[in-house]
């Protein structure tokens, strides 16, 4: 672990300021010099010089109250504040003189007069910015003694299963309450009371569960005593060191510190230096990593010859040779295109690499598919089809220069929390807002966010929206014309705009359609096009529709109509849902193309491979994931590698999919957990967590950071090393020492990557695509003077209704979506202590819909769609429009996707889980299917248990 | 063919048609009808083709749009 | 929770409605439910937090920053007994025992009854005439014990 690069992290006590103007100061006789607007606390620290302080620290703005940093400046009477005090030029600043020790003295004198005595058996014995003060300024005796009035007696807060409140540690600096607002968002501390009587309160002076806190930890991180502590060092002690490593969840992919203490984590920290998050984190990441050593992890290697048989644990070497001797019997026997695999998200860039290796040359065909194919595919469609590349136009932190946001079918304050606070942040600086979202999700109010139109369309209907949009900045004369000369093919600008000019585009046409009023359209068109710079953010609200492509090329031809493209502020941004899909979509885990976004079809680029590789491979495109199940139910697709994902919770139309995988001969599941899609495999091979393993992940703004192990595999090998012995044992030999070695040949294969290497990512902490020649330090914006493809090009959007209509028998819409503590399918997040925050899926309904069913808050409630029925308990949430009902769908249990449709993208298959036409009704005990699931799953956990 | 093929293979016309919708927004119906091809030539696996033609070729092609229609008949080629 | 009663969600209603639009309303707000109920109802705490965009944690911190207002019903008098220095020099202690032992309850809390409150309060303004107290809402200078049993007989008895 010596080869990690060794980060520290400083505190400068106030944020950085950015100037075109620099000031130089003396500070205790060294110059130094500052952007202006710097502190005088954060000089003095460039200057060598830490001044003592307890409020203040550098992710939050300064606020002056612990009297603690106390400077004398010449010429200036008395002490000011140095946090508070910005840098002058030719200031003269002493930060230590006996005056100021004397007052320093008198004020820590004062907080420990109220603080307890116990550091010996305090949790942050060692780690306390009060008790390094106290020892910075030199305190030897408290004058007041500790027999008045005080707070010792105060009781603890243990109701966040994270952190425990210990009110009678706490100093009232106020860093717990400024990190909720400033860092976070969202505004769930205040202080109670006033003078002595103060207090730091959750929500109405409450216990922190009943509150408004979503746990995110930032409150944690910020408190300089053992106030807010994290439980588990509490338990543990502290660490005594830490690896720098990505998160595994969603796709911001924050930088965390895993802390450790010999080789357990201890605790997982916001990297400060992490340019996804910069700091800060979520209840997932930072809390929710105990089901990497949950009890339910699969650690030896198992075997069966049908599902309905036990499980029989075997080595390694027997459990490889037997994957490997059934996936050629099955090619022997159906023909080479009769198995394949798939690709997960979760996963690192070097393990998906490997996999798509795997299938194109071990197998000899391109039946290679990755999660992306039900999330983001359209994105990588449309993008590539309107601007040349596949991936979002923008940094995270070009967001601080937007001036008018616009959110389409996301919830980035659930899905992708640490992204949506650095959003919230923008919009409390007077950022304008507009949300196209069939919900009232918390963006569109909120504390101290108020969306300035919600486009509350009806599912289904994006496409009518976006044309109508267009409409009125085509015929409002809001285009950029120079923008679109210089930059745009002119010819499909023209047919372009010719179609979004037609009448029966304008949002007058369009509201019968979208249910959203034509007037409030055009002036969410008119104050995205004429705000200054405007930038959209997207998610899975866009992609997973039968015309999710045409949306995403209908949201690029926006921007660019406008101009909002190549620069700060703007752009078209997806929000990617898992940690690495990105990733998984740039290493060639398609069935139609090669790292980099290469069709199989170009010679050139397979060529390329073919040499690298050493053998020959195939030009035809192999089958997608859907593609896959209906080749299963055919008979000519037997076999499949399924490497951490778990196709039968998360793909659409669950009774398909496990018709399918019944159809099939050889299912190999790679994986931490008997997943639901185990439970119909023939042979298991167990994965290790992000903490077992090296690699990378690639994060929504093309942002690739490393992966670093801070534990060996637990089940002895590393799934990239699984990979490549089952390639041996197929008889297609890889031969890698490391992972590093993978993504060298990755570099070596694929221009965007050519720059690529670990050497480079411990230099630059982590680097956004394209690296290479021309961009050795990455790319942060794209399309900045040009497009990728050269001019960007327009395409028309016409919009046709999906097949998931409403009728008198399913008279409702169903959409899904996520929730801020849990993950996906759950497989992880179910694994710890977030389940007290979401412990079941509900289904989620207006008022007048729950009222016209005779449904209350908390009943059970059918769902019938065309495709099957499940049950849940319903919600009724006036978040929701009438006609259109909601539900999550981490549970397995829940069935959601028995009620979700075969209907999807024309271009890429993405399944259209966001629109199902429904009925609801009251209803006594769970369906059908979900009795065939319980016994089903009982019986399944019966084959574990009894394995031989 | 049995049921539950016929079944898929309708589904591929479906999915064609989707293919067509999206396309067919385009003025010139040549260029459409090509483009349509070459999409169906760069994601549709082998199998997926010839199941197509094949039902095509036994069901003949008038549940096809037009844009549709003659893009197939330049896979037929 | 409990819902509001029908008077207490009419006074949250008619403050808000009354100071709609207005910048930095939030405590006319609180003045004016107060001032119609006596109190503001804790249940008034999320529609505020809607209403102005805030959270319930935001609203809280304000409320509970003012000594002024209060989340329950006053008692149906209220005492506030001076206990800063000069009122102390010229005996406010002995007045305020005194009004404890006449209201039957101590300083800084309420009878059980709910009759009589007691407050302390630190200069009301009068320090050349004290002790000074406020006697539901007006002012009363120079107090002796005997005054202020009478005041709160008076009281007992009205």
């Amino acid at each position: 672990m010596d080869t990690h690069p060794h980060y520290d992290d400083v505190d400068f006590g106030t944020p950085e300021r950015v100037s075109d103007t620099a000031v130089t100061l003396q500070i205790d006789g060294f110059a130094v010099t500052v952007p202006q607007g710097t502190s005088v606390m954060r000089a003095a620290v460039q200057a060598g010089t830490q001044i003592p302080k307890l409020c203040a620290t550098d992710s939050l703005e300064p606020f002056g109250s612990c009297r603690l940093c106390l400077v004398e400046i010449e010429g200036r009477r008395g002490f000011p504040a140095s946090c508070t005090t910005p840098a002058e030029a030719g200031m003269v600043v002493r930060t230590q003189s006996p005056r100021l020790a004397q007052l320093r003295r008198g004020v820590m004198e004062l907080y420990i007069s109220d603080h307890p005595l116990d550091c010996l058996t305090c949790p942050t014995n060692g780690d306390c910015e009060l008790q390094d003060m106290a020892g910075a300024v030199g305190l030897r005796e408290v004058r007041y003694g500790y027999e008045g009035l005080n707070h010792l007696k105060d009781q603890a807060d243990l109701s966040n299963p994270y952190f425990a409140y210990d009110p009678s540690k706490c100093i009232v600096c106020n860093r717990c309450v400024r990190a909720c607002e400033e860092t976070q968002g969202t505004f769930a501390l205040t202080i109670s009371g006033r003078g002595f009587a103060s207090r730091v309160s959750p929500g109405e002076s409450e216990p922190f569960m009943g509150s408004e806190c979503v746990s995110c930890g930032a409150c944690v991180n910020a408190c300089p005593t053992a106030t807010l502590m994290e439980k588990s060092v509490i338990d543990a002690g502290l660490p005594d060191h830490s690896v720098i490593t990505t998160c595994a969840y969603c796709g911001v992919g924050c930088g965390f510190k895993a802390e450790m203490k010999g080789n357990e984590v201890v605790r997982m920290t916001p990297w400060k230096d992490g340019k996804a998050n910069e700091g800060h984190a979520c209840v997932k990441g930072r809390f929710a990593w105990g089901y990497t050593t949950h009890k339910d992890r699969i650690l030896k290697p198992m075997i069966r010859s049908k599902i309905t048989d036990p499980w029989q644990e075997v080595s390694w070497e027997t459990a490889i040779a037997h994957a490997a001797s059934e996936f050629r019997r099955l090619q022997e026997k159906y023909g080479t295109d009769a198995v394949g695999g798939i690709t997960s998200s979760r996963c690192t860039n070097e393990e998906t690499y490997l996999v798509q290796k795997l299938v194109r040359a071990a197998f000899h065909n391109n039946n290679v598919d990755t999660c992306a194919r039900v999330c983001h595919s359209p994105t990588g469609y449309g993008l590539g089809q309107t601007y040349g590349t596949s991936a979002g136009t923008q940094t995270f932190k070009s967001v601080e220069h937007s001036d008018v946001i616009l959110v389409i079918g996301a919830n980035p304050t659930d899905a992708h929390p640490v992204f949506g606070s650095r959003m919230k942040k923008r919009l409390r600086e007077g950022a304008r807002l507009i949300v196209v979202d069939p919900r009232k999700i918390e963006l569109v109010q909120s504390a101290h966010v108020q969306a300035d139109f919600h486009l509350q369309l009806r599912p289904g209907t994006n496409v009518a929206m976006i044309s109508a949009l267009a409409h009125v900045v085509v015929t409002e004369g809001l285009v950029n014309e120079r923008f679109v000369e210089e930059r745009c093919d002119a010819e499909s600008f023209r047919v372009w705009r010719d179609f979004v000019a037609r009448p029966d585009n304008s949002p007058e046409a369009m509201e019968p359609v979208t249910g959203v009023p034509a007037a409030l359209v055009r002036q969410a068109a008119r104050l995205y096009a004429t705000g200054g710079n405007a930038a959209i953010y997207y998610g899975l609200g866009v992609t997973e529709h039968a015309q999710g492509s045409t949306m995403v090329i209908g949201i690029a031809n926006l921007a660019m109509a406008t101009g909002n493209i190549g620069r700060e502020g703007v752009g078209v941004n997806p929000l990617r849902g898992q940690n690495n899909v990105q990733g998984s979509c740039d290493m060639g885990s398609f069935p139609h193309e090669y790292p980099g976004y290469r069709h199989v079809s170009d010679d050139a680029t397979r060529l390329l491979f073919e040499k690298d590789w050493g053998l020959s491979l195939r030009k035809e495109p192999g089958l997608r994931i859907p593609n896959m199940f209906e080749a299963a139910l055919d008979g000519s697709f037997m076999g499949l590698y399924c490497q951490g994902e778990d196709i039968v919770q998360s793909d659409p139309n669950t009774q398909h999919v496990t018709a399918a995988l019944e159809a099939m001969e050889c299912i190999v599941v790679q994986d931490l957990f008997l997943n639901e899609t185990a439970k119909y495999a023939h042979v298991f091979l167990p994965g290790s967590s992000f903490l077992e393993k090296d690699g990378t992940f690639t994060n929504a703004e093309r942002r690739i950071s490393r992966v670093r192990k801070v534990m060996a595999p637990k089940p002895g090998l590393a799934d990239w090393e699984v990979t490549v012995a089952l390639s041996n044992a197929l008889g297609y030999p890889m031969h890698y020492e490391d992972p590093s070695e993978i993504m060298d040949e990755i570099a070596r294969l694929t221009p965007t990557f050519s720059g690529v290497s670990y050497t480079r990512l411990d230099q630059l902490g982590s680097v956004q695509w394209p690296c290479n020649a021309q961009n050795p330090e990455g790319t942060p914006l794209m399309h900045i003077d040009r497009f990728v493809r050269g001019k960007g090009r327009f395409m028309p959007t016409q919009y046709v209704p999906t097949d998931e209509k409403i009728t008198p028998r399913f008279p409702l819409l169903l959409t899904t979506g996520r929730i801020l503590s849990q993950y996906n399918v759950g497989a992880q997040t179910r694994r710890t202590e977030n389940v007290r925050f979401h412990e079941e899926d509900r289904l989620d309904l207006h008022p007048h819909d729950a009222e016209d069913r005779g449904i209350q808050d908390g009943d059970w409630v059918g769902i019938t769609s065309r495709a099957g029925e499940t049950v849940l308990r319903a919600r009724v949430s006036d978040r929701m429009q009438p006609g259109v009902v909601y539900t999550t769908f981490h549970f397995p249990e829940s069935g959601a996707n028995v009620i979700t449709t075969d209907n999807s993208d024309w271009a890429t298959n993405c399944p259209e889980y966001k629109v199902t036409a429904v009925q609801v009704v009251k209803v006594m005990h769970t369906s059908e299917w979900q009795d065939a699931y319980q016994r089903f799953n009982a019986n399944q956990l019966r084959l574990l248990q009894e394995k031989v | 063919m049995n049921h539950d093929s016929t079944a898929r293979a309708q589904h591929l016309i479906k999915m064609a048609n989707d293919i067509g919708a999206f396309f067919e927004a385009m003025p010139d119906q040549h260029q459409a009808a090509r483009d349509v091809a070459a999409h169906i030539r760069k994601f549709w696996e082998p199998r997926m083709q010839r199941s197509f033609l094949e039902y095509l070729q036994s069901h003949g092609d008038t549940a096809l749009k037009p844009v549709v229609r003659e893009a197939a008949r330049t896979l037929n080629a | 929770m409990n819902a509001m009663t029908t008077r207490e969600t009419q006074a949250v209603d008619a403050a808000l409605t009354r100071f709609r639009g207005e910048e930095g309303a939030l405590l006319p707000v609180l003045h004016a439910v107060q001032d119609t109920l006596g109190y503001i109802p804790k249940q008034a705490t999320p529609a505020l937090a809607h209403a102005f965009n805030l959270s319930r944690a935001e609203i809280h911190g304000v409320i509970t920053y003012y000594h002024h207002f209060r989340q329950t019903a006053p008692a149906q008098h209220r005492l506030a007994l001076c206990q800063a220095e000069a009122c102390q020099a010229r005996g406010s202690r002995a007045l305020t025992a005194t009004a404890e032992a006449a209201t039957g309850c101590r300083l800084g809390e309420h009878s059980d009854d709910n009759r009589w409150s007691l407050e302390p309060v630190y200069c009301l303004g009068l320090c050349a005439s004290g002790p000074a107290l406020e006697l539901d809402g007006k002012l009363h200078a120079r107090l002796t014990p005997e005054r202020l049993e009478a005041l709160i007989r008076h009281k007992e008895l009205s």
